[in-house]
């Protein structure tokens, strides 16, 4: 009874302990991350490959048509990338002009770096994915992940070879160490603002809030992320909004989205990796 | 002998596969619903044809690998919860001869158990903000289903190993 006793003490006071933010994990809890990551991949890819091949095979009809549109997207990509080069040319020299410092140059010279799923927690509590990029690889806690159709969450620990993802659908305005998002508009960027911080499991979407009374946010809406607080880079694609609502206490107005990624079936992810901001 | 070594490392095997063979096996409408822990599964046999304390020790070795590798929120979750539904399962039902059905209850039960603890967690910590009545019936249900289905594909061959183990340690005593 009294060693019971013991043991829950030592578990609520563990759970306590790595509930907060930590800087980085000690040393077994790496260990055993990269240990159990290298295993894991060992299965991981295999299996991905026959399930991937299956449906390789039924969605063989749609192909075709994929790739039709696919080069219609390549032909618009091709004209927009020289006109956004030239932008690019004179923001560049428009900042030198304007003596940026170098600090401030570089905030959104962000890096993208393909991994590879490891495995997946799909714990409703608790979602997580494990990938194969780590410390090594510049992965640092807090990065955001995202899949070619969107945003699907956030660095939450790194060992040296793997880190673990949290997922978008564990958000939660009462967490502990909440994680808001500041977004926007696509095309409205400088007057529709706003903050996703919860995730409603019951009908797989995100909840948008703060927007002000005049913000002229409407239905079909992109949200992408802001970039405002810094954590989340700008740019991010979160999703489409599916309805505007005033919220429950009147003052400002929430606004429903639908997240652009799917949290099923993962394969590879992208992390976006930010430049180290001198502490 | 080794078997006991062997079975272990198997269970870590399951650890694995649970994680990265059994996903891809999972239809894609059914991946958000159902999270199988078939490691627990197991567990619940070896609390009640070996011995509690096993269950108790391999639940909280083992929980505690999954808090490290998915490390979300905090750790020590999963080896709580695996660690009390296997002991208690093994307190409750002192039952060594369980036959099939016994069996299949027990694991339902000790299924709802588990489910149920990690619900309570993270409720405590305020990590959860669905209520149980939809939970239980958006994913704890769905699980018991896996799981009980997955007991009866290992019940004989993992009784039949846990009882050779058992026979072995016995006769080495006499």
């Amino acid at each position: 009874m009294f060693i019971m006793l013991i043991g829950l003490v030592a578990f609520i006071a563990i759970m306590g302990f790595t509930l907060g933010p930590r800087a980085s994990l000690s040393w077994p809890e790496k260990f055993v991350k990269d240990t159990v990551g290298f295993v894991q991949s060992v299965f991981y890819k295999p299996a991905a490959y026959i399930a991937g091949f299956f449906e390789d095979v039924r969605n063989m009809k749609a192909i075709y048509e994929e790739n039709e549109e696919l080069r219609r997207a390549v032909a618009q990509y091709s004209r927009e990338s020289a006109n956004y080069n030239n932008m690019k040319a004179n923001y560049e020299a428009l900042k030198d002009e304007l003596h940026f410092t170098e600090n401030q140059k570089n905030r959104d010279k962000y890096e993208y770096r393909t991994a590879q799923v490891l495995s997946v927690n799909s714990d409703p509590n608790n979602r997580t994915l494990v990938i194969d990029l780590g410390e090594r690889d510049g992965v640092r806690p807090n990065m955001s992940v995202t899949t070619v159709d969107g945003m699907v969450g956030i660095i939450s620990n790194v060992s040296n070879f793997t880190s673990t993802v949290k997922l978008l659908t564990t958000m939660d305005a009462q967490d502990p160490n909440p994680q808001p998002i500041s977004v926007t508009a696509i095309g409205k960027e400088d007057k529709t603002f706003g903050v996703v911080e919860s995730y409603d499991e019951k009908t797989n979407t995100l909840l948008m809030t703060r927007i002000s009374e005049d913000d002229p946010i409407k239905e079909k809406d992109k949200i992408i992320s802001s970039g405002a607080g810094g954590v989340i880079p700008q740019g991010m694609i979160i999703g489409k909004v599916l309805s505007v609502q005033t919220s429950q206490y009147g003052q400002s107005r929430t606004a429903t989205i639908e997240p652009a990624a799917k949290f099923d079936d993962w394969k590879y992810l992208t992390v976006v990796i930010t430049p180290e901001e001198p502490e | 002998m080794a078997r006991k070594q062997i079975l272990v490392l198997l269970l870590f095997v399951l650890f694995i596969l649970q994680g990265t063979v059994f996903f891809w096996l999972t239809p894609s409408s059914l991946q958000l619903q159902i999270y199988p822990n078939f490691v627990l599964v197991c567990l619940f046999f070896v609390s009640i044809y070996y011995h509690r304390h096993t269950g108790l020790v391999l639940g909280l070795l083992f929980g505690m690998l999954h808090d490290i590798v998915y490390y979300g929120e905090m750790i020590g979750t999963y080896s709580f919860a695996m660690g009390v539904s296997a002991y208690l399962v093994g307190l409750v039902f002192k039952s060594p001869r369980a036959p099939l059905p016994m069996m299949m209850t027990i694991v339902i039960l000790g299924s709802l158990l588990f489910d149920s603890t990690l619900f309570g967690i993270y409720k405590v910590f305020r990590l959860n903000p669905t209520s149980y009545n939809w939970s239980l019936l958006h994913h704890m249900l769905p699980n018991l289903l896996v799981h009980f289905a997955f007991a009866l594909a290992i019940y004989v061959p993992l009784r039949k190993q846990i009882e050779l183990v058992t026979k072995n340690q016995k006769r080495k005593a006499t």
